[in-house]
């Protein structure tokens, strides 16, 4: 028995994510599975629980595919998947939470009697004695919230178990325990098990083979002990990641579209610069650099104090949101929860909320399906989970919270010139991470400028095709993108403790810097 | 990887939890208090249970229910009016003045807009200039109270028979004032379930912040509410005046905010908005009107009345705290 994926490919729009994936599980095995932010990972693993459909080739459980099948019916078919989130709840007893959805019931009520003294079972088979069953899940720290998923993933008696980064949020001492779960329940139940990790140091401990995927494609299979963590480092180094992204086409020569001219607001300024369609700004700098004030002075929330703003080639001067809206320009704040997010919301009133009543949503009486529609296209290109256009915005995890803000963007239709983002990825899991990352690639596509400011040099580096360091509110430099984190967080601390004149001249890639006019 | 705690985004519509009886329960408590009541009345008091006893409830409430929609919306919106009763008072002695020189088409006219007006200034202060709703408000209320006083400081009575009629008259066998009530919840549903301006109502009390951000008219949208708001209190004290013939500066409409804000926050709006539904609301102000109808009907003294409102208020709200500690 083993689980095999032939030749997948999934591509969104023009971006092919998984260009033509062979991959083999066999019952008994564990098989680390590794890849860089970006590589294609949550993609496939949506493919193969049936959250997405690939594009072309195969999912074979034994003789079964799982190609279009619905995320229960691939739970039918033997494999069972568990997230990096936590998809547990607190308020409900370790064996309730076990049993949830598949409640043991006796004259049509629970039987919480049978239902702990299974639960007790289940947990002593994966070795684990310490947890109460009877317990309320809140009492429990997050490596064992893990083992009681996993619980509850092995009492559906699957043949085939994908862990996604199970040990992501564990201490060493819960991820070793974790190990031993999973080497129990591999070793008693023949199952065959899919570890997919950041961590390099755990995979001699828990895996028999390693794959590594590559900007879509398996870059090799070996067994674990012949492998070096040197092998594996190299093959998901932040490099490799760049390079998945840097192949996204670009191109400079169109007109400007957003134009600084000694912009000041506030402290911050005076800042000039110039921004193509299709180009990425990437707006670095340390706390307190002044990235957020000058994001909300272009997207019209504070109000500029000096110089020119210029969008396409006209002069602009906005004084609210609004105003910067209906010209194109939007912004998705820092700080989700206080800034952007509508927390009791459903999640189509929160993707739609800019939109109501304005174009392309009709004017005059709202359409609830065509509100379901545009939920359904932002769901399917941003890979929302779950795609539940009715629950709250709270309810998502803080990645698909923030796909919907960024998601409100994307509608159709909107007309948007110049996207400003602040701090997208602030509380957003890794997965998540690259669906954003994508979704830009493909806003840059249509022609949209974009400007992102991250205190995260390595997430400028991959994202941005010029750079706009600011320390202390001036502008330090504007480069292009010099594909170095040291050569940014060296600038703006400079900028921090020194004078501004000393700034540009010395240092490491000063030739690359355009000074500015 | 700040987000690696527990998320309940799992929790689709097919996991049927605890939680979600817990949601049906707090949903069915109005419309099940409405219905024990009206069933305990009816063995008290059998009159209750009658058509003509129900569209007397209808009447006694019409203005309640006028200036609570337009009201709740505003609490939805994270904001509040204090002075809905002065205002009341005001546009009733307005109405009452301006009958004899401009009869009777512009004397409702006038009322409209001086209710409108009233509205405007406390949309303009709270919304466009940013003061605290409740303390601009409160100004407001005494503001306005005196003005009304000072306007016609012997109560007026005695208005045009034509006008009379809207307090009595009934159209396909419901009063006016019934019609007029009916209207005001319907236009209430409509712009809050089929606009486009229903969601950004809710979405200021949700958080102010975003909806600027995104791009939303938070200012006009605000003063918009207010100004609504205001109308709909002229429209209640033509309402009342017709009813009682007579508008009596410093008794109209005194406490009104009170009753509004307990009927609407029984209705299931939070003090702090962001939510809510405007046939909630609609229960809430029935059951009001039908706890004083019944308490009357059951010769109970008004001391006693006026305590038993109270405590359903605190026991709406004791509910509410529940409910946001159990999401």
């Amino acid at each position: 028995m083993r689980l095999e994926v032939k030749d997948l490919r999934k591509s969104y729009g023009p971006v092919a994510v998984l260009k033509g994936v062979d991959l083999r599980v066999e019952a008994g095995k564990v098989l680390a599975f590794l890849g860089a932010n970006g590589a294609g990972k949550s993609t496939l693993l949506n493919c193969i629980s049936g959250a997405q459909d690939a594009d072309s080739g195969d999912i074979l459980a034994g003789d079964a595919s799982l190609r279009g099948a619905s995320p229960r019916q691939v739970q039918d078919l033997g494999v069972a998947i568990i997230y990096q989130h936590f998809q547990v709840f607190e308020g409900l007893s370790v064996a309730e939470n076990i049993f949830l959805g598949h409640e043991i019931k006796r004259g049509g009520r629970v039987d919480r009697r049978a239902q702990n003294a299974q639960a007790r079972e289940l947990l002593e088979r994966l070795g684990v004695t310490g947890i109460d069953p009877r317990t309320d899940l809140g009492m429990l720290g997050v490596g064992e919230r893990k083992v009681v998923e996993i619980a509850r993933a092995l009492r559906l008696k699957p043949k085939f178990l994908i862990l996604d980064e199970p040990t992501a949020s564990l201490s060493d001492k819960e991820a070793k325990a974790l190990h031993s779960v999973i080497r129990q329940a591999v070793a008693k139940d023949g199952i065959g098990v899919i570890y997919v990790t950041h961590f390099l140091d755990e995979i001699p401990k828990v895996a028999d083979q390693v794959t590594i995927l590559r900007d879509g494609r398996i870059l090799w299979t070996r067994p674990v002990d012949e492998v070096t963590i040197a092998d594996m480092t190299d093959a998901i180094s932040p490099d490799a990641m760049m390079h998945g992204l840097e192949k996204v086409p670009f191109s400079a020569d169109g007109p400007a579209v957003l134009r600084l001219d000694a912009l000041t607001t506030g402290f911050v300024g005076p800042v000039s610069a110039e921004l193509r369609a299709g180009e990425v700004l990437g707006i670095y700098g340390l706390m307190g650099a002044g990235r957020t004030e000058l994001l909300e002075c272009l997207s019209g929330a504070a109000p500029k104090t000096g110089g020119r703003v210029e969008l396409d080639g006209r002069e602009v001067s906005f004084t609210a949101p609004r105003d910067a809206l209906s010209k194109g320009v939007a912004l998705v704040a820092s700080d989700r929860k206080e800034q952007s997010l509508f927390a009791s919301f459903p999640a189509v009133e929160n993707l739609l909320v800019p939109h109501f009543g304005r174009s392309p949503m009709p004017k005059l009486l709202r359409s609830f399906q065509r509100e379901g529609r545009e939920f359904e296209r932002a769901a399917r290109r941003l890979n929302i989970q779950p795609p539940n256009p009715r629950l709250q915005g709270q309810r998502f995890s803080g990645g698909n919270a923030q796909k919907i803000m960024v998601g409100r963007w994307l509608v159709e239709g909107s007309g948007l010139k110049l996207l400003l983002l602040d701090e997208p990825t602030q509380g957003v899991d890794i997965g998540a991470r690259h669906e954003l990352y994508e979704a830009l690639a493909e806003v840059k596509r249509k022609g949209t400028a974009v400007a992102v400011a991250s205190s995260d040099a390595t997430e400028i580096c991959l994202l941005a095709d010029k750079i706009l360091v600011l320390g202390r509110g001036k502008q330090v430099a504007l480069i292009d993108n010099p594909h170095d984190e040291e050569l940014l967080i060296e600038l703006a601390h400079r900028a921090e403790h020194s004078t501004q004149q000393e700034l540009p001249a010395s240092g490491a890639g000063a030739q690359q810097m355009e000074m500015m006019q | 990887m700040t987000d690696t705690g527990l998320t309940r985004a799992a929790a689709t519509a097919d996991d049927k939890t605890e939680r979600d009886w817990f949601e049906i329960a707090v949903a069915a408590a109005l419309p099940a208090a409405i219905t024990l009541l009206a069933l305990f009345f009816y063995v008290k008091a059998p009159v209750f249970m009658t058509a003509n006893n129900w569209i007397a409830i209808s009447v006694q409430v019409s203005a309640l229910m006028t200036i609570s929609i337009p009201f709740a919306m505003l609490l939805m919106a994270g904001k509040i009016d204090l002075s809905v009763g002065s205002t009341l008072a005001l546009c009733g002695v307005v109405a009452g003045l301006s009958f004899e020189p401009l009869g009777i088409t512009g004397a409702v006219l006038l009322t409209l807009a001086v209710g409108t007006v009233a509205g405007l200034i406390n949309g303009v202060l709270v919304s466009s200039i940013g003061m605290s709703p409740i303390i601009v408000t409160l100004g407001t209320l005494t503001l306005i109270r005196g003005l009304a006083q000072w306007l016609a400081p012997n109560p007026i009575f005695g208005f045009p028979e034509e006008f009379l009629v809207i307090g009595y008259e009934r159209v396909l066998g419901l009063p006016v004032l019934t019609w007029i009530m009916l209207v005001v919840i319907a236009l209430g549903t409509a712009v809050m379930a089929l606009l486009p301006i229903g969601p950004q109502i809710v979405a200021l009390g949700v958080n102010q912040r975003a909806a600027f951000l995104v791009g939303l008219r938070v200012k006009a949208i605000g003063v918009g509410l207010y100004a609504a708001t205001g109308f709909f209190v002229a429209v209640a004290a033509l309402m009342s005046i017709s009813r009682i013939n007579s508008a009596p500066a410093g008794t109209l409409g005194v406490g009104v905010e009170l009753s509004v804000l307990t009927a609407v926050l029984l209705g299931g709006i939070p003090f702090t908005g962001g939510k809510g539904s405007v046939l909630r609301v609609v229960l809430g102000v029935w059951l009001l009107g039908m706890l004083s109808n019944g308490l009357i009907l059951m010769n109970v003294p008004t001391e006693l009345s006026l305590m038993t409102t109270g405590i359903v208020l605190v026991v709406a709200a004791a509910l509410d705290v529940l409910r946001s500690r159990r999401g």
